[in-house]
């Protein structure tokens, strides 16, 4: 397929990068002081702005909606341009206000927190004003995305699109319905939800998990359908798993929300319906997963001379992992010993670290030379590198918060030959601090491979050495060991 | 040259937030709204600023490209 006749609109694509980028260092970095002060309570330094209650927000949002936010517009503006050979829609200034918007509704989210303002709904904290702005940006994006889909050359809808709609819309329809709220007056911040008690409950939970099932997973598995097949040279290993995997994914996970209220006011049957989509996930979680190693077959030897890739596969092992994990979690006799504990925290964070920011490191890795017409990266030593520290950091992390979560469960619910609770809880506290340590030092580690990874990057694009030699220099050739 | 459809869209749509924003930080009655308002209001300022710049550098680019009657 020739791409010689159209010129599809690449500086959004680059701007997109640089922000996830710069936000992925944020993000991290606010994360580890988080992890600091959990471990030294004293690092909240009494101040209002700095205390963990506001920054864990900013934590949050950095690394959801603003990494991996920023890696999805780009790639996917980067993926509907290319499969359906059209330029992307709307012109550039649309596609620029989207950009710019979307980072103007980061920074002024982030100052919301730490001025204070909040919701108190997780993952979706911002006041009603920020809610608006962001309905704004995001019908324009869906605009965007597919206008250029229905401009398309080519007859087929590539699956990576139709991931990308999905998330698409359904972000779109839970972040209305999660945020239908009343503002105090037009001239204040606070506002007060419609919903009240349990039904507020289950519409943010409702929310909450298929924000974790359509932006942080349908979202990302578009990247993945693109970019293992791209770097690793060879079509996806099943095309017509990759349709079952995307029906059955978006058929299934709008009802898994319930099982982040178990043993709660929720009536039974609700929390039943719940547990019972999130088993019947496995299949087709784990269907994709299967299909996306699988693409390797016959391009295993890439493994060895592209650590980019490598950081693609083992996303899609994090992702089968991760989702093996939350329906363990999500039965109702398992989740009466982990919730509420930091084995919850443990799960996200292999889902975070292991797959949305692997998979999103992979994808930069292959997109920069391409985007940057560079011969090769800088270094792929410095690729390897990272991926070995990133990987132990979250194997720290995950690993610490397992055992201190397990704990706590079992510490919480220890009864004495008397019948009385066998711990206080700030015993159960005090048991989990050599654990908080180790996930400090978790953090520290990917943060440190974030850092290598934005200066090979850097370095990448301003090498004279990387430059291409002619025009019929490859998008990724190996790069110097 | 024109100015392109697209870009009267989103230039008009940005100067309506920015006086969006300036009504709501002049009545505002806390700090979120305060700073809210005039950051669209900067924001929108800027953003316009940027089309409109981007507007003549690329009418001078197609002159120095020899076309005329733009």
């Amino acid at each position: 397929m020739s791409d010689r006749a159209i010129a599809y609109n690449e500086d959004i694509v680059k701007k997109f990068v640089v922000a996830s980028m710069f936000w992925g260092v944020v993000a991290f970095l606010v994360g580890v002081v988080l992890a600091a002060q959990l471990t030294w309570p004293a690092l909240n330094l009494g101040l209002p702005f700095t205390n963990f209650g506001r920054l864990r927000p900013v934590h949050t949002s950095a690394a959801i909606f603003a990494f991996g936010g920023c890696a999805l517009f780009g790639t996917s503006f980067h993926i509907v341009q290319r499969t359906c050979r059209a330029r992307l829609f709307g012109g550039e200034a649309l596609a620029n206000f989207i950009f710019w918007g979307y980072q103007f509704f980061i920074v002024m989210a982030a100052l919301s927190y730490v001025m204070g303002f909040s919701q108190g709904q997780e993952y979706a904290e911002p006041e009603w004003h920020l809610d608006l702005f962001l309905t704004l940006i995001w019908v324009l994006y869906a605009v965007v995305f597919i206008g250029t889909v229905m401009l398309r050359e080519e007859p087929h809808i590539y699956v990576a699109n139709w991931f990308f709609m999905a998330f698409i819309l359904t972000v779109a329809v839970l972040h209305l319905c999660n945020n239908i709220a009343m503002p105090v007056s037009l001239y204040t911040a606070k506002s007060y939800n419609i919903a009240a008690g349990v039904q507020n409950a289950m519409i943010q939970w409702w929310y909450g998990h298929n924000a974790v099932g359509f932006f942080l997973t349908a979202g990302f598995l578009g990247m993945m359908y693109y970019f293992i097949p791209k770097a690793a040279d060879r079509p996806v290993y099943s095309y017509r798993i990759s349709i079952v995997h995307f029906w059955s994914l978006v058929f299934m996970y709008i009802w898994a929300g319930p099982h982040h209220l178990h043993w709660t006011a929720l009536p039974d049957w609700t929390q039943t319906l719940g547990m019972a989509f999130s088993i019947m996930l496995w299949m087709p979680s784990w269907g994709g997963m299967i299909n996306g190693i699988m693409t390797l077959s016959g391009a295993w030897d890439k493994l060895r001379t592209d650590p980019g890739l490598r950081f693609s596969v083992t996303a899609v092992g994090f992702y089968g992992m991760a989702t093996f994990e939350g329906p363990v979690m999500s039965i109702r006799a398992v989740n009466a010993l982990s919730h509420y504990t930091d084995w919850g925290i443990g799960h996200v964070h292999s889902g975070a670290l292991g797959w949305v920011a692997f998979i999103t490191f992979g994808a930069f890795y292959y997109l920069v030379p391409v985007l940057w017409k560079r011969e090769r990266l800088y270094s792929t030593r410095l690729v390897s590198w990272h991926y070995w520290i990133a990987t132990l950091g979250i194997v720290f992390y995950i690993a610490a918060m397992w055992v201190a979560g397990i704990m706590q469960g079992l510490m919480w619910r220890a009864y004495d030959n008397h019948g009385f609770l066998q711990y206080a809880f700030v015993e159960s506290v005090a048991a989990v601090h050599p654990y908080y340590v180790i996930r400090l030092l978790g953090g520290l580690l990917f943060l440190s491979g974030m850092l290598i990874m934005v200066y090979n990057l850097i370095q990448t694009v301003r090498d004279p050495a990387t430059a291409r030699r002619g025009e019929a220099g490859g998008d990724l050739a190996m790069a110097k060991a | 040259m024109g100015i392109a459809t697209g870009d009267v869209f989103v230039g008009v749509m940005t100067a309506v937030l920015g006086l969006i924003g300036l009504i709501l930080a002049s009545g505002a009655m806390d700090d979120g709204i305060y700073v809210f308002g005039l950051s669209l209001t900067g924001f929108a300022a800027v953003f316009v600023a940027g089309l409109i710049r981007s507007h003549y550098d690329r009418r001078e680019k197609l002159r120095a490209e020899g076309w005329r009657h733009v």
